[in-house]
């Protein structure tokens, strides 16, 4: 249940067995089936995931009820609304499982409680916010200053191997064109 | 909350497992039941699908698999049996809500089986010491639940617990269920309830209330 977060852990910081032992009794394991939500947009997010197995995606909606896709997460990867995790606001996102998952969520509440247990986890979770930060700031220019082609490009050159587990129309969504326009520079690619 | 809460009922098919079901299973809950008889949990199944055609429920194999989809596990089982399937389930409760309903009484329903200065509650969270234990629903007969209001006035339904955030999770859901929920303090208080159940027992013997009674505090 938890040798995916703990080889992640200690990608980053050096952990005691001890620590580790005391790191483990502040996520909660939690099983998420396809197509269940771990977050429902207007609900405050107050648990950050780190998925142990399996894949979410979170997204909002529009008015017409078309979906955009902002983020994947995969095994070994995070997945939260920081910005609703951080400020308590009401958040504007749902994060659904795309495939049957199993979870280690933290809980805002219990985040103070485990740095003071574990200082080491400053660290990792410093770690981690800059590479969100990273990963919010290159989304950003790539939507701004790619065309759509470059951006498939990039985006399969990254994660491509992970996107063979998601559905072209959320691959499209994901960068910002239609399912046909997202055929048709693959054809051209190929 | 719009993002469901997942309930995991481990004694299901009990007096009290199957009342809470039937309550539960009116609101936007998502339901995991254990049982260990299948014809007992299909009965139920539906029972519920009657009550709510649109209920969100499922029969799950074992404790350990409906403690690990749950957000939020309540403990059905006699007092007996609590130890072992704490343990079976501990791995999966961590930082969860797990509500304690028992009321650990002797067979001759005049005393506990508890340590003097415990109660059923206090000894399941040390079997569970990362889980957030909330005491709840032990004062509340298996059959107020369908009918919660008793003489005209809607029983409390005591809670307690040492982890304010959970005790207001646990509140809300009794609030949900019809029953006036009293917040009554931290999980020791636990050692009060379960003794007020024990009279409450003892006095629907002798009084011959049919099973069919509460406690109220009468206040301004
Ligand atoms: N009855 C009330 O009005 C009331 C009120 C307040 C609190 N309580 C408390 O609620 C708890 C349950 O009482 P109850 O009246 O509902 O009892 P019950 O009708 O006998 O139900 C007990 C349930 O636990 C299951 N079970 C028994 N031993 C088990 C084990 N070793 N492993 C897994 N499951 C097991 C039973 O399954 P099977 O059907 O397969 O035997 C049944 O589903 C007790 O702690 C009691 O003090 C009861």
């Amino acid at each position: 249940m938890f040798s995916e977060l703990e080889k992640n852990l200690r990608q980053h910081i050096t952990l005691t067995t001890d620590e580790f032992d005391r790191v483990k009794r502040y996520f909660v394991p939690k099983k998420l089936r396809r197509k269940q939500f771990m977050l429902e947009a207007s609900d405050v997010c107050t648990r950050m995931a780190f998925v142990s197995k399996g894949a979410l995606f979170s997204y909002s909606t529009s008015e017409k009820g078309s979906i955009n896709v902002v983020q994947f997460a995969f095994e070994s990867w995070w997945m939260a609304d920081l910005y609703s995790f951080f400020t308590e606001e009401p958040s504007k996102l749902y994060i659904e499982a795309l495939e049957d998952s199993e979870l280690l969520l933290l809980k805002a509440d219990r985040l103070q409680p485990l740095l003071a247990d574990v200082p080491a986890m400053e660290t990792y979770l410093r770690i981690l916010y800059q590479n969100a930060y990273v990963a919010l700031q290159r989304r950003l220019e790539e939507t701004i200053g790619l065309t759509a082609e470059q951006r498939y490009l990039r985006f399969m050159e990254r994660d491509g191997r992970l996107l063979l587990r998601v559905p072209q129309h959320m691959i499209a969504s994901y960068l910002g064109v239609t399912p046909e326009t997202l055929s048709r520079i693959r054809k051209q690619v190929s | 909350m719009k993002t469901k809460s997942t309930i995991a009922i481990i004694g299901s098919t009990g007096n009290m497992g199957s009342a809470i079901a039937k309550s539960l299973a009116k609101g936007s809950n998502r339901l995991l039941l254990f049982g260990r008889e299948d014809t007992k949990l299909q009965t139920l199944k539906n029972d519920i699908h009657t009550l709510n055609s649109g209920a969100d429920v499922e029969a799950i194999g074992c404790p350990k698999d409906a403690s690990w989809e749950a957000d939020i596990v309540i403990l059905a089982v006699p007092y007996a049996a609590e130890a072992a399937v704490a343990e079976e389930i501990r791995p999966y409760v961590t930082q969860k809500i797990v509500i304690s309903i028992a009321n650990p009484m002797n067979e001759t329903f005049d005393g506990m089986v508890t340590p003097a200065d415990s109660s059923a509650a206090q000894e399941l969270q040390k079997l569970l010491p990362d889980a957030q234990v909330v005491k709840a629903f032990n004062t509340t007969y298996a059959a107020n639940f369908a009918e919660p209001v008793i003489a005209g006035v809607p029983a409390d339904a005591y809670v307690a617990g040492d982890d304010e955030k959970a005790v207001q999770t646990v509140t809300e859901l009794v609030q949900s269920m019809g029953l006036n929920p009293v917040v009554a303090g931290g999980l020791a208080v636990s050692h009060t309830l379960e003794h007020m159940q024990l009279l409450l027992i003892q006095l629907t013997v002798k009084n011959n209330y049919n099973w069919h009674a509460g406690w109220k505090i009468l206040h301004n």
